[in-house]
This record gives structure tokens, sequence and C-alpha cells, in this order.
């Protein structure tokens, strides 16, 4: 098996101590966290403006009592209950000294003076999978390939991989299509904005496109190809042909989308691999992105990945005629 | 003049196929899936050549080939798979239905237009 990569995962910080700044701060470089603070008055509108979150970090004195940080994880919980919540303890008091009624808010508590409780609370809810390098590197690769392949005249680019425990769905469009193997089970999601067809007909010169009557057609196949290819890819490099029909191979769980809020649950706690895209047309300045997200829902087991080896002889580039 | 069968469910695929034949001075027609493509090869006897993705609903690429050579008995049409497909079953099951040529997408039609030109007389 391959070394693993270090990926890194969004904490939103709900904190106002002043003095806690700096161990949080160094805490989230340490371990692969970007903490992302605000003093925004409306919390769960704020929530809103992110959908890639791994967590958060709430302190109890961050509203006018415990009481009302809890009233407040409640809301949170409600709304996004895959976000697992820590709360930071303004003494050195544990959880048990927390009424029932309150502590089951919070998945654990912590101090600024001991944050090793922190550490047990990324390793079990943020960083519980453990990536293959070759696998996110190989991702990464086919996917700007396959998006370059489509988005011919623009600059296409990828961010730094990271793990979501969210559900919110990006956008307007999304695709799903199952991974399947030896050593995987799921599905690779695609999801974008509308938008991103401005950017793919400003940079590839489509006039036609300018006045067609339903572009989200076009966007939906251009999606669901991008997704193909991406797809084959995938499976040329890392799946092999013989599927183990063992028991794991068998076993389905319902997807549910709920459209008003945006959310879909794959019936896994797992956290997910998320890459971003970014897609620019230089020439009109048109921006916009696409969140290729990874799970693993149905089965993992990064032990048992490899990587298809080629031989030089078989290897034929994508686009080329082998003639028989 | 001679036609070329597009046959992909990918209407992304089918227009970035057609439009490079179509500058390039190569007449074509499309088809949606294995199915749609036996039937319009069917009623097009000017069809010299198939261009047809592996994986599609309905009928997938293989089992039109095999349709085409055994149950059409056509074997004259030339045939070229265009597909996200790479593995050595696959190609071989392609080979001995009588496939005589493999692309694997995205599709650079640059590198193999002489080619197709060529097949397509």
């Amino acid at each position: 098996m391959s070394s693993v990569t270090k990926l890194v995962s969004k904490v939103l910080i709900l904190d106002n101590a002043v003095e806690c700044i700096g161990p949080l701060k160094d805490f989230c470089d340490q371990n692969g966290l970007i903490g992302l603070s605000s003093h925004s008055n409306n919390i769960l509108e704020l929530l809103s403006s992110y959908v890639d979150l791994g967590g958060i970090l709430i302190a109890e004195d961050y509203t006018e009592s415990l009481q009302e940080t809890a009233k407040l994880a409640y809301q949170i919980r409600s709304s996004r209950p895959e976000l697992p919540i820590i709360l930071r303890r303004v003494s050195n008091a544990g959880a048990e000294e927390l009424p029932a009624n309150i502590a089951q808010h919070f998945c654990a508590t912590y101090t600024i003076e001991d944050l090793s409780p922190l550490h047990k609370f990324i390793d079990d809810y943020i960083f519980s999978l453990v990536y293959p390098n070759a696998l996110i590197r190989g991702i990464s690769e086919i996917t700007l390939q396959s998006l370059a392949s489509q988005f011919k005249q623009h600059t296409v680019t990828v961010n730094a991989p990271y793990v979501v425990r969210d559900r919110i769905i990006f956008g307007e469009v999304f695709s799903l299509i199952p991974l399947e193997s030896n050593w995987c089970r799921g599905y690779m999601m695609l999801q974008t904005e509308e938008s991103v067809l401005d950017v793919f007909i400003a940079g590839n010169d489509h006039d036609e496109l300018q006045h067609i009557q339903t572009p989200f057609r076009v966007l939906n196949n251009l999606i669901g190809e991008v997704t193909n290819l991406i797809w084959g890819a995938f499976k040329n490099r890392y799946i092999n042909e013989e599927i183990n029909h063992s028991q794991h191979s068998t076993i389905q769980v319902p997807l549910v989308i709920n459209h008003q809020h945006k959310y879909i649950s794959f019936g896994t706690e797992n956290p997910q691999l998320c890459f971003k895209y970014n897609l620019f047309d230089d020439k009109t300045g048109l921006y916009s992105s696409i969140y290729q997200w990874f799970i693993f829902n149905l089965y993992w087991s990064p032990e048992d990945f490899q990587e298809i080896q080629t031989s030089v002889d078989e290897l034929i580039d994508s686009g080329e005629l082998e003639l028989f | 003049m001679a036609k070329i069968l597009i046959v992909d469910d990918s209407s992304t695929v089918r227009e970035q196929v057609g439009e490079f034949l179509k500058e390039n001075g190569l007449d074509f027609i499309t088809a949606i899936d294995g199915k749609d493509g036996l039937t319009k090869l069917q009623g097009d006897s000017s069809i010299k050549l198939i261009l047809s993705d592996v994986n599609m609903p309905n009928m997938d690429g293989l089992t039109m080939v095999e349709k085409i050579r055994n149950d059409l008995g056509n074997t004259s049409v030339n045939i070229i798979m265009l597909t996200t497909e790479s593995n050595p079953s696959m190609k071989e099951r392609g080979k001995a239905a009588g496939v005589k040529g493999w692309i694997v997408k995205p599709f650079k039609g640059e590198s193999v237009l002489a080619t197709l030109k060529k097949l397509a007389e």
C-alpha cells in the first residue's frame, strides 16, 4: 500500500476569547485544519455560506450563557446534523459535569489548557478514513485531464484535497456515478453551478449556444460527459475487471435527497473526500468551480487499494487509435 | 457520399465528434444507443464507418457490434469503438466481434483523421 496524503479540513470556530485564538490557530496549523472564524450575529445564516465543513468548535461563553450556547448548538444540529460540534469549556470541567440535556448537543468538550480531546475529535470525526496517496494524486490528474478535454481554451486548476462531513449540495447541478471494486464501493459526485456553462460558452466560442432555449440541458450533458470521462479513467487506472462478488458487493443503502434543503444523505456518517476544481476563461475573466466528492459509503478497504500496472506495450494514449 | 454513424448516448460527444467530422468534410448521422445504431445502419446503406461508444443504455456498443456482424450479417461496415473503457478483455471482445479499432476518450480528432477518412471511403 502506498503512503497516505495529509488531508485538510475546514472547521468553523465560534469563539470570542482573544486569548484562545493563538492556541487554536496553532492547533489547526499543526493538525491539518483550516479554522474559519466569524463574528456574525446569525450563525445559521452564516452556515449557509459554508457547504464543505468538517466540524464546528464552539466556546461555552460564545453566547451570553451556556444554556444559550447549547440552544445554538441544538439549532445547528437541527439544520446540519452531520457536523460534529465540540465545546470549549471555560474551566477544567469535563463533559460529565454538563447537564445531560446540554451535553447531548456536543460530541466532546475541551479546554484551552488541554487540547488533547481535540486530537481525538479530529481522529474520530474528521480524519477517520485513510486515503492512499496514489489515489488522491491520480484523481486530481484524471479529473484535470477530463475537464481540460471539455474546457479546451480554459485554465483549469485544482485546490488541495480536503475532507468534509457536510451533506449540503453545492450549486444547482450534480451528477452521481457508482464506483465499485474490491477495495471500494460508493459514489463519485460532481457539483457545480449553472454559471459553469457561461464559462464553457465564453471559452469555446460556441455562438450557437448563446441563443439556445434550454441551456440547462447543455450543461446537464456536459457534466454527464465529464463524469463519464472521469469514471472511465478511474476504472482503467484503479479497478480490476474481476470484482470480487463477496458479501460487501451486494450491500446497498438508500440515498436520500432533500431538494428544499439541498441535502443529500448516503446513509453513512463517514467523512467524504473532496476536491475543488477552478475553471477560468482568461479572455472574459469568467470563473466557475466544480466540487468533486468521493463517498465510499458501502465499502472502504484502502489496504487492498492498488493501481493497475500497464505495460508500456499496452499503453495507448487517450485519443489515439489502436487498430486491430 | 459515404457516411459515418456516430453512436453515443452523450449528446456532448455526438456534437463534438459530429462538429469535427463536418469541419473536415465528412458526412455523418447519429444514434443515441446501440439499438438506435442498429436501426440507423439498416436504414442507410451509405454508412461505411461506425464510431461507437461502449457503455450505453438499452443496448451497449459491443452487443450492437455482435448483432451487426452476426444477426445482420454485415461484415463490410468498419467499426471503431470510441470509449472510456480500455481494459484488455473488453478490447478482446471487440476484436473478436469484428471491431476494427479502439479509441480511448477523450476524442482527439486530428490524430485519427486520416484513418477515419480511409475507413469511411
